[in-house]
């Protein structure tokens, strides 16, 4: 039966082509509207990186003069000649190249030891954590910057707004009213949107709340490829990216801002870093990946003029234990380093005290600086938005950085 | 208000107490709804466990196991963990006891719990299908003393002189009264109670009085030196549990926002039966309430709702584990993998664009042999190690067989004339707005039957209206 329907499927499809219902969704969405918000807009944008598996953080920016560091990792501790020095005695994995030469042009900053308490050492719990910014012991169904969308564009009729680089949105980008849109390949989001079995349909005459999600879900949906698809094609990058999938995603993020995309949010993600076991060389690759993706995505944007206006935030859902385990690898710890990178951070560099590997709590870091602290920074200097009303409760704005 | 039509009634009945109808239980519907009721609780009376051979992990769990063996051994409890899922799947779409079934599938999203054990999982599954229409009170103490449950809520470690609250927390603010009822210091003195509450390497119960803390505790005004099971009495004997329980059993299976009159009466009878599960539930699937036309095609099927439905209507066998779980993932419902312990969401959490054109795309693939091309997060490493790209690329085919007999049954007698509008009464809970029976009028006017019937079920299937049930 499979094959003759779908002759008979792909007979009716061109028929279904000619039957054009104007959504009323879609006529809402004209171009005014998107003038009107760009113009209301500061122009920022916001490009969050995840390392999923819990990088360790000891081993990428690392405490080259405390002993406790060394004691704790025979096998696995970077020799002081085997890093790239930054400053406050800390020293930066030498397969991150390009995160030295942005540091090095005052583009970069760090934060150590970032984290929140009653740490959760589990990779699905911990993210779940830094995806909606709760505390560790409440649930929430929404993610921060969805919450985001929700603040800022709540009647908007388009999801693109927060955009993520991959084929399944993460819950960061899921609001409670707004979502963001995941695309990997506009191409391929376009055709499947625009499958004649679900294309252009007729809107039903409003019955009930949870089919008009759905329809205004699925109207949005096609707007929003189409959108992207067109757009997409202004700007083909000519920067040199490596032939890894993560920096094929940064591409086609720098594809996006450079041909105007309407977009604030973007959110990218490379995962691996749970390195259990022999760490150093499969963490030194994936760095590396980290390091020179986001080289060339700096220079990409840099090159349309964009970069100013753009500011990465890096972290992981969690760093690793201080002493490292019987395989030459470490297990899951607690708080951990994040990055900014940015061509209009107002003060780059190590930003607070290096790690404090002294006062241990249970073999793991303390955290110094609440990861809300940063989230609500971004939000309010960055992108302008209620940070207390998208976070729930007020965190301390870190001064002088955004 | 607008009569609602018997046929849509009775598959709403079998859509909210099971994974939807099969073509043959909807040609065989007997007249009288009460009727139909009394024999869909019928037929969940025998409890048959769910059997799956599983690997007794505990048993050397004291041998010193090399790198390799470790892997091994984690390699095959994942596998056995998948093949626990994907035996539930079918359970769930083949099982007569539907409705027992469906109450296993939404305590399984009230006692949300994770496990890298397959004998823990199939045995907290089992514990959930015994009681899942029986008292909740035994429900509660069989999940509180299940190794699954108290090994994911760390009570492992609580003990006497280091107490952990985690699992006393979520035992009041998850499992039975929910947050705003009880204090800090309710958790506190909870948390001392269940000290000493633990489980054996092979998965048993134990109590360790040494690590238990014998003294006097105050919990929600009274005092005494009270246990593990006093506590659970104390949260029973507070109408609030009733009162939390019955609205999430209402939320779930009626309507994401009750009427607060109709759930605070069905408490009220919850309470005083003891809390007898299959008497409310009986009471509730008897109300008029529960056939209101606003309750009727307002439920966004969850994933596993979805996949089940297909597979009960069309007769799916799914020959394919990889997809079944592929298609759980990526539509953010994996059986066994809640995220978190509060559960999935559910609702419109279920909705983004990317999940909704997934949705609409799997009836093509299942019917027409259309491709998936999808690559998963590497985001539940607790779960499944880290995965290369490749692996987490599903870019091919689903095995499926897909056997539209029954279904063509069930539709041979109908004109042609109303073919339409017959297939969307069995498929569309919500039912077909005018413009869509227009437009699918004029695409399939060529096609002939029976393609034309199963051309027809794709199209109204790969529709928003096939979301909602």
């Amino acid at each position: 039966m499979a094959n003759k329907s779908r002759r008979e499927f792909l007979k009716t499809s061109a028929l279904a082509s000619s039957l054009l219902f104007v959504p009323k969704f879609l006529q809402a969405l004209n171009a005014d509207q998107t003038l009107e918000r760009l113009a209301q807009s500061n122009g920022k944008r916001l490009v969050v990186v995840q390392l999923g598996g819990g990088n360790d953080g000891l081993n990428t920016v690392v405490p080259f003069r405390n002993d406790i560091y060394y004691q704790g990792r025979p096998g696995i501790a970077l020799p002081q000649n085997k890093l790239f020095s930054l400053e406050k005695d800390l020293g930066l994995n030498n397969s991150m190249k390009g995160f030295k030469s942005l540091f090095d042009e005052g583009e970069l900053g760090i934060f150590n030891s970032v984290g929140y308490p009653n740490p959760d050492r589990s990779h699905f719990r911990s993210m779940d954590i830094w995806h909606t910014g709760s505390s560790a012991t409440e649930y929430l169904d929404t993610g921060w910057l969805g919450r985001y969308l929700d603040s800022n564009c709540h009647t908007c009729a388009t999801s693109y707004n927060g955009i993520e680089v991959d084929d399944t949105l993460s819950l960061a980008l899921k609001g409670e009213h707004k979502k963001g849109l995941a695309v990997k390949d506009p191409k391929k989001l376009f055709r499947a949107a625009s499958s004649p079995l679900y294309h252009q349909l007729p809107q039903p005459q409003s019955s009930g709340e949870e089919l008009d999600y759905l329809y205004k879900t699925l109207t949005e949906t096609t707007s929003s490829t189409a959108y992207i698809y067109e757009k997409s094609k202004i700007y083909k990058s000519s920067v040199t990216y490596p032939n890894t999938e993560f920096s094929k995603n940064l591409k086609t993020t720098a594809e996006f801002i450079c041909s105007g995309v309407d977009s604030r949010v973007f959110y990218v993600s490379l995962s691996g870093f749970d390195t259990h076991v022999n760490q150093n060389r499969q963490q030194a690759h994936l760095l590396g990946e980290v390091s020179d993706g986001l080289l060339a995505f700096v220079q990409d944007l840099k090159q349309k003029d964009q970069f100013k206006d753009t500011l990465i935030f890096v972290f992981s859902e969690f760093g690793r234990r201080v002493h490292q385990n019987a395989s030459n690898g470490t297990d899951h710890g607690t708080a951990n380093n994040v990055f900014l990178i940015g061509g209009g951070l107002k003060k780059a560099g190590v930003l607070n005290d290096a790690p404090n590997l002294q006062t241990l709590e249970a073999g793991d870091l303390q955290y110094q600086l609440d990861f809300r602290n940063i989230y609500a920074t971004l939000l309010d200097n960055w992108l302008q938005a209620d940070a207390d009303i998208i976070l729930g409760k007020p965190f301390e704005r870190i001064t002088g950085v955004i | 208000m607008k009569a609602i039509p018997h046929q849509k009634e009775l598959q709403h009945l079998y859509w909210r107490t099971g994974f939807g109808p099969k073509p043959e239980q909807i040609a065989q519907a007997p007249r009288q709804l009460q009727k139909e009721v009394k024999q869909v609780f019928a037929s969940a009376e025998a409890f048959t466990p769910l059997q799956v051979q599983v690997t007794p992990y505990g048993a050397d769990a004291k041998k010193e196991l090399l790198a390799n063996e470790r892997k091994l051994l984690m390699q095959q409890a994942r596998q056995e963990l998948i093949k626990i899922n994907t035996s539930w799947i079918n359970r769930m779409a083949v099982s007569e006891a539907q409705l027992r079934e469906k109450m296993t599938f939404f305590w399984h999203g009230h006692f949300a719990c994770r496990t890298q054990r397959p004998d823990f999982a199939l045995n907290q599954n089992n514990i959930l299908r015994q009681h899942a229409l029986g008292k909740f009170s035994d429900l509660l103490l069989a999940v509180s003393k299940d190794p699954a449950m108290l090994q994911f809520l760390n009570n492992q470690q609580n003990r006497k002189r280091h107490p952990n609250e985690n699992f006393a927390r979520e035992v009041l603010e998850l499992f039975t009264m929910g947050r705003g009822h009880y204090t800090e210091n309710d958790i506190k003195n909870a948390a001392r109670a269940f000290t000493g509450w633990g489980y054996d390497a092979a998965g048993n119960f134990v109590f360790r009085q040494k690590a238990h803390d014998t003294g006097s505790k105050t919990f929600l005004g009274k005092t005494g030196n009270f246990t593990g099971e006093d506590i659970l009495q104390i949260i029973l004997d507070n109408p609030q549990t009733a009162a939390y329980i019955t609205t999430k059993i209402c939320r779930f299976f009626i309507n994401e926002q009750p009427s607060p009159t109709i759930t605070q009466e069905l408490s009220r009878k919850f309470y005083q039966s003891g809390y007898d599960i299959e008497d409310l539930m009986y009471t509730l699937f008897r109300s008029d309430w529960a056939y209101a036309p606003e309750n009727i095609g307002n439920r966004i099927k969850s994933p596993v709702e979805l996949i089940v439905g297909l597979q009960r209507t069309f007769a799916i066998d799914f020959q394919d584990p990889q997809a079944l779980i592929v298609l759980q993932r990526a539509l953010g419902q994996v059986l066994l993998y809640p995220p978190n312990v509060s559960g999935w969401p559910g609702g419109i959490n279920w909705i983004d664009s990317s999940s909704l054109i997934l949705r609409m795309q799997l009836p093509q693939a299942l019917f027409a042999a259309g491709k998936i091309n999808i690559s998963l997060k590497d985001d539940d490493i607790d779960m499944v190690p880290q995965l290369s790209l490749a692996e987490r690329t599903f870019n091919r085919r689903i095995n499926a067989r897909v056997n539209m007999q029954a279904w063509q049954a069930l539709l041979r007698d109908t004109p042609d004339k109303q073919l339409i509008q017959q297939t969307a009464a069995f498929l569309l809970q919500p039912g077909l707005h005018v413009h869509l029976a227009e437009k699918l009028q004029q695409e399939t006017t060529d096609a002939a039957r029976p393609n034309k019937i199963n051309l027809l079920a794709l199209r109204l299937c790969s529709l928003p209206e096939y979301q909602l049930c």
